[in-house]
């Protein structure tokens, strides 16, 4: 113990006699550091909102579908439980039933392809991506409302706004063209143009009359606590549910996102390996520098009795230390940037591009304490490893060879 | 293609109605189309798509009973030659001979054009329902050379699937339209379906030939012009279906 602390206060002050060249290195690992923190957070952040509002434009935490729904996601697939089932269990959060067609919606000029949604505006309240106080115009107020929302871009492309009517055009379960002029009550905005272009929303009992199927409706969909924990709310369903239909996990229903959430793990630690691997130059480099520079030192040591061990203990202590330093500073950055960046950052210059995965024009980085201590023990093991090639280096000088050197 | 013709031309119409006005509107619509139409017609007529940069003409055979039944089929160009449309009721199917399939149009392509013209899926596809859900007022009512012409307004109904503000047809007193007019909601002026020449043919005054332009474009037309009409002709009852569709018998 007492050797240590020797060691520890040699490799201390070793570590402030050039402390210009310190001071770079612990800029250098501290501005690694802050950006494999700082850029984790942020990619966090990107992929957390997509699926967060992934999730609320498309599938709840857990979705019933009638078994053929998705592979045709067609009226003639309706979901066998009524609209009048009532699930109720701590884990639901809040449920709502929807019908969800494929549909045309034309304007005098311009007709596009969408996704209809019939929704009961009460229930889904919590569970939809729109913010209904938002919404320009208003939202729909009932299942029977007549209006029709959609989104801002599409009212663009269709050249439409509030108070025109457009026609929806789809298909009723005998394939016959089922059809309905609708006033334009609202318009929505969402973090994409291609969610805004995608989907229109009615009154339930509007679009189901339309499509003359009475009471059906072609999913149900559920909203739990946290998208990442959702097991006990599908055991929940799966109980509630018989065979007929199929329950479904977010992760399942798009794919898309399932699959983002855990190619963004591994994508962490490449991303902090990468980093390191650059930073670890420097490192090597620096503690190189340091030992060449200590030669005779190093061999008067050796001459006074120093074991060769105490010599790697001294500069492995070194470069933990100048480590330590730089990841405390380096960690602290980051934090404090995620901190002054709370409010998000505007990225609608690459917007369109983003917008091609999925992703909003607003970042907001996420900071993760496991990616903070992940990064911290990436650079300090591999730091460690780094540093063993120039310590153990000094610690097999020959005390009469590196006397007589001249340095 | 007659029917086409007509169910574009047409339109309009006609509620329970109450007011004298009102009630004449809608009559005068409707001895329009039947005028037109009779309660059974065979035609041949010629299609010209003009565009800026090129011109195609098709000439082709139409069939049309009651209301709700019609079957087109092309003639010329060769190339073309057995592609047909049938409308029944609600709905339409085409054929196509080179791939030997009858395809049923779907609700996301009404919207499309009808075989490259100016005339969508939808335009053609028209039956008497949609006249139901318009509501008509006579605008005014003007002598031109000695003839009659009614100028109607139409105003589609709340829930009706139909897109635009309001349309406009002049219609004369032996009830030729001569001029039907697509108004957007903004009370502008999108498309028109003019009566260029007038014509007695199979013992009827109509329109011999129309053009379907749109207002912002105006290179572009459609063009129908009738060559021979027959009305009130007797058909084989299964003139109207897939079958006779896949398997012309002319």
């Amino acid at each position: 113990m007492r050797l240590f602390g020797v060691l520890f206060r040699l490799a201390w002050r070793n570590l402030w006699r050039n402390h210009r060249r310190t001071t770079i290195m612990l800029c250098a690992i501290a501005v690694g550091v802050w950006a494999m923190i700082f850029m984790t957070a942020l990619t966090r952040g990107m992929v957390d909102q997509m699926i967060i509002e992934g999730i609320r434009t498309l599938p709840g935490h857990v979705q019933i579908h009638n078994p053929k729904f998705l592979d045709d996601p067609s009226i003639s697939n309706p979901v066998s439980i009524s609209a009048q089932q009532s699930f109720d269990d701590p884990e639901i959060v809040a449920w709502s039933s929807r019908v969800k067609v494929p549909a045309v919606i034309s304007s005098e000029r311009e007709s596009r392809g969408i996704t209809l949604l019939g929704i009961d505006p009460v229930a889904e309240r919590h569970i939809s991506f729109i913010k209904y106080d938002e919404v320009d115009g208003r939202f729909l107020v009932d299942s029977d409302d007549k209006g029709i929302v959609i989104g801002a871009k599409l009212a663009n492309i269709l050249e439409t706004e509030i108070g025109k009517r457009v026609v929806i055009m789809s298909q009723d379960p005998d394939n016959d063209i089922a059809d309905r002029g609708f006033r334009v009550v609202g318009l929505y905005t969402a973090s994409t143009g291609a969610v805004e272009e995608a989907y229109a929303f009615v009154g339930r009992a509007t679009v189901q009359k339309m499509l003359r199927i009475g009471n059906q409706t072609t999913e149900v969909v559920f909203v739990g606590d946290d998208y990442r924990d959702v097991e006990a709310l599908y055991e929940v369903i799966l109980d509630a549910v018989d065979d007929s239909v199929s329950v479904q996990r977010w992760y399942e229903t798009n794919t898309y996102l399932g699959s983002m959430l855990n190619v963004m793990d591994g994508f962490v630690v490449v991303w902090i390996i990468v980093i390191f691997l650059a930073l670890s130059f420097g490192l090597v480099n620096t503690l190189m520098m340091a030992v060449f520079e200590r030669v005779r030192e190093i061999g008067l040591m050796l001459a006074l009795g120093m074991k060769p061990g105490s010599i790697l203990g001294q500069i492995l202590i070194e470069s933990m230390l100048l480590l330590l330093i730089g990841l405390v500073a380096g960690n602290m950055l980051a934090w404090a940037t995620v901190m002054s960046l709370q409010g998000g950052i505007d990225v609608s210059v690459v917007a369109e591009g983003l917008e091609m995965f999925g992703a909003a024009s607003v970042l907001y980085p996420k900071l993760n304490v496991d990616d903070m201590i992940l990064a911290s023990k990436v650079v300090l093991v591999l730091g460690f490893l780094a540093s063993l090639s120039p310590a153990w280096r000094a610690s097999r000088y020959k005390p009469v060879e590196a006397l007589a050197k001249v340095g | 293609m007659k029917k086409l013709c007509l169910l574009i031309l047409v339109l309009g119409i006609f509620r329970p109605v109450s007011g004298a006005e009102e009630r004449d509107a809608q009559t005068i619509i409707r001895d329009a189309i039947d005028h037109w139409r009779g309660l059974s017609s065979y035609t041949e007529m010629t299609m010209v798509i003009h565009r800026p940069d090129w011109e195609r003409s098709m000439t082709m055979r139409a069939w049309t009973k009651g209301q709700d039944q019609s079957l087109v089929r092309i003639v010329e160009p060769r190339k073309d030659r057995g592609n047909g449309t049938l409308i029944d009721h609600n709905n339409m199917w085409l054929y196509s001979p080179k791939i030997n399939r009858v395809i049923k149009v779907p609700s996301s392509m009404m919207g499309q054009s009808w075989m490259g013209s100016d005339f969508s899926n939808k335009d053609i596809a028209r039956t008497d329902e949609i006249v139901n859900e318009y509501e008509h007022s006579i605008l005014g009512v003007e002598i031109i050379d000695g003839v009659t012409v009614y100028e109607i307004e139409s105003v589609p109904l709340e829930d009706a699937a139909i897109v635009w503000g309001k349309e406009v047809l002049r219609i004369r007193a032996d009830h030729v339209i001569l001029r039907h007019s697509f108004f957007d909601q903004d009370g502008e002026l999108v498309k028109v379906l003019e009566t260029v020449e007038i014509a007695e043919m199979g013992g009827r005054i109509i329109a011999k030939r129309q053009r379907m332009s749109k207002v912002d474009r105006p290179q572009e037309w459609t063009e129908i012009s009738v060559i021979f009409v027959a009305y009130e002709v007797e058909f084989h009852d299964n003139l109207f279906t897939q079958f006779s569709l896949r398997n012309p018998r002319d």
